[in-house]
């Protein structure tokens, strides 16, 4: 679990220029926190739990905001592809939330945690190879270099991986419960985006 | 527990086509998998793979139209097979996980094989190649890494090491050194002969395999690298197809490929820890001893010989994947720096080396090269698993 921490941390070093490459890293860590989750207990695993929360949360509502709107423009039929990824969305994001409401120590928690890796780990796989594609297919380095932007100005607005030490569990909480996580996040895209014209 | 497979009967022909339900296996799960499950299923797939590839070029050398039928009527089931087997992969892994998943097989297969084979000179070849593909391994782990932000940990699970072998950009060897001189059929022990199947079959599947996923990425680095071990790979087939006597008739090998996954399904369903996966296994060992007495009877016919004559009175120990860790490290320590010459292995890198090395990487560092420093960019370090401790080569270990 240490070694997952040392990944994403020492992905802050890695440079995004491009939209597709920073989501699909994205896909990674949130893999990684789904291992971290199932391999913890107690107050490790709700601390793990919350950091899954944030990143799904950033990651999808970023996707919603910049991503989605603009692949849906990008071919004929793109519509109805990115229809599919909404609704996997929407329905990941209620599994999350009923999961945000549960004790990570209930009986219930795991099984239903596993369900919703799979269908994430689905969605992920889905969006790599008919959205991504597709964008790197289509869109022009800028446009990629600007989007990895506004993606990553929604993961500075919510940190998914507080530094062990310097916030805690505490910090994780005051993130507070998931629809307004995504609201904050929207609002520091959309902010991130309109200075960009 | 002697099993002999030429005393049993399978499942008549007539009854092994499956529908399309019975076709429809649920996949794996990559991430609740044993690592050793999913290496199952791709030496397995490799196995068929050949299966299908060989009974097409008896065909396309056979005038025999009854002998033809046959063969379509076996290989027909033969692809059945494949798909039953490899379509256990599941769609939501990458290219890249099922790659590292290639690897690992190459990695403890071949090292098993080595440990087990009788014959120096085949062992030696075993050795040799197996120090290649440990690096590929560490090569393609650290792309992972890259470009999904995932330990490739998560996929070996602490069975396999994860650390530099001989290095990629060394196994540019010029083409003719890497023919072996073959066992001799009627010498040779019949492990021996399973081993040398086996081992071109998994490295054959291999290189189709990259050779075909390869142009799927679109990053450049990726698809750099899957050019480069893909070209690697089919060195290896030269390596390891060479070390089969050409002198056994099509008969004799079609016994032979036929024993062959007698001996594989049964060594897999002996060992399987996914009950669902181990009745697939007992269902293919049933149809295979089917088919392994089918070829028997055309040996017979045809060759004027008993196969009794050419195969082991009983299948063999149990070809087992398990961590090979410290038999690698040792290999590791003593061989690193060999290269072939010839029929054999030389440690001086010698003036047909030189000139493929210097066509080769003489512009530039090969993709493998390039991978790591990218790594290194990325993240300050390279990706290694290394539970075993230190690098067993002090020049090797990370800085």
């Amino acid at each position: 679990m240490a070694q997952t921490d040392q990944t994403a941390h020492d992905a802050g070093n890695a440079r995004d220029d491009d939209v597709v490459a920073l989501l699909m890293r994205q896909h990674g860590d949130i893999r990684n926190l789904f291992d971290e989750v199932e391999r913890t207990s107690g107050d490790e695993r709700r601390e793990a739990f919350r950091s899954l929360v944030r990143l799904l949360a950033v990651h999808e509502t970023a996707e919603q905001e910049v991503v989605h709107p603009y692949a849906g423009r990008l071919f004929d039929g793109a519509k109805d592809m990115v229809a599919d990824r909404l609704a996997e969305e929407k329905a990941a994001k209620e599994m999350l939330a009923e999961l945000d409401g549960m004790d990570p120590e209930d009986p219930g928690f795991m099984p239903r945690l596993r369900e919703l890796r799979t269908d994430v780990q689905r969605h992920a796989r889905a969006e790599e190879r008919y959205e991504f594609l597709q964008l790197r297919r289509r869109a022009d380095p800028e446009k990629l270099a600007s989007m990895a932007k506004a993606v990553r100005a929604a993961e500075s607005m919510a940190p998914t991986r507080p530094h062990p030490g310097v916030q805690g569990a505490a910090a994780n909480m005051a993130a507070g419960p998931v629809a307004a996580l995504m609201d904050r996040t929207r609002d520091a895209v959309r902010k991130a985006m309109g200075k960009k014209g | 527990m002697a099993f002999n497979p030429l005393e049993q009967r399978g499942i008549p022909l007539d009854r092994q086509r499956r529908n399309w339900r019975e076709l429809s296996v649920m996949p794996i799960d990559p991430d609740r998998c044993d690592p050793y499950t999913r290496c199952r299923i791709i030496t397995m797939n490799g196995i068929e793979v050949e299966a299908i590839l060989f009974s097409h070029q008896f065909a396309r050398h056979c005038p025999d139209m009854d002998v033809k039928r046959q063969l379509a009527e076996v290989r027909y089931i033969e692809a059945q097979q494949q798909k039953a087997v490899n379509w256990l992969l599941p769609g939501v892994s990458s290219v890249l996980e099922t790659t590292i998943g290639y690897e690992q097989v190459a990695v403890d297969l071949t090292a098993w094989v080595a440990r087990m084979e009788p014959d120096p000179y085949l062992k030696q070849a075993y050795q040799f190649g197996v120090l290649e593909d440990f690096d590929h391994l560490y090569r393609y782990a650290n792309l992972y890494e890259m470009i999904e932000h995932r330990k490739a940990e998560e996929i070996v699970d602490n069975l396999t090491e994860v650390m530099p072998g001989r290095p990629t950009p060394l196994h540019h060897r010029d083409p003719m050194d890497n023919v072996r001189d073959p066992y001799d059929r009627q010498t040779a022990s019949p492990l021996s002969k399973l081993h040398a199947l086996t081992i071109m079959s998994a490295e054959q599947q291999t290189m189709n395999f990259y050779m075909n996923v390869g142009p799927t990425y679109m990053e450049p680095i990726a698809r750099d690298l899957y050019q480069e071990i893909g070209l690697i790979e089919e060195e290896h087939v030269t390596h390891y197809e060479s070390l089969v006597d050409p002198g056994e008739t099509w008969w004799e090998q079609l016994v032979h490929h036929e024993y062959n996954e007698c001996y594989l399904y049964h060594s897999f369903m002996e060992q399987e820890s996914d009950p669902r996966i181990k009745r697939i296994w007992e269902l293919h060992l049933n149809m295979e001893l089917e088919h392994l007495h089918l070829a028997c009877d055309l040996m017979r016919r045809h060759d004027g010989r008993d196969p009794e004559q050419v195969l082991a009175p009983e299948l063999p120990n149990v070809l087992t994947f398990e961590p090979n860790k410290q038999y690698l490290r040792e290999l590791i320590a003593d061989q690193l720096d060999l290269t072939t010459l010839g029929t054999g292995y030389v440690r001086e890198a010698h003036e047909r080396f030189e000139r493929m090395q210097q066509q080769l990487n003489g512009d530039g560092k090969a993709p493998s090269d390039q991978v790591l420093d990218r790594h290194r960019e990325m993240f300050g370090r390279e990706y290694r698993l290394q539970t075993e401790g230190e690098h067993p080569v002090p020049a090797l270990r990370e800085q």
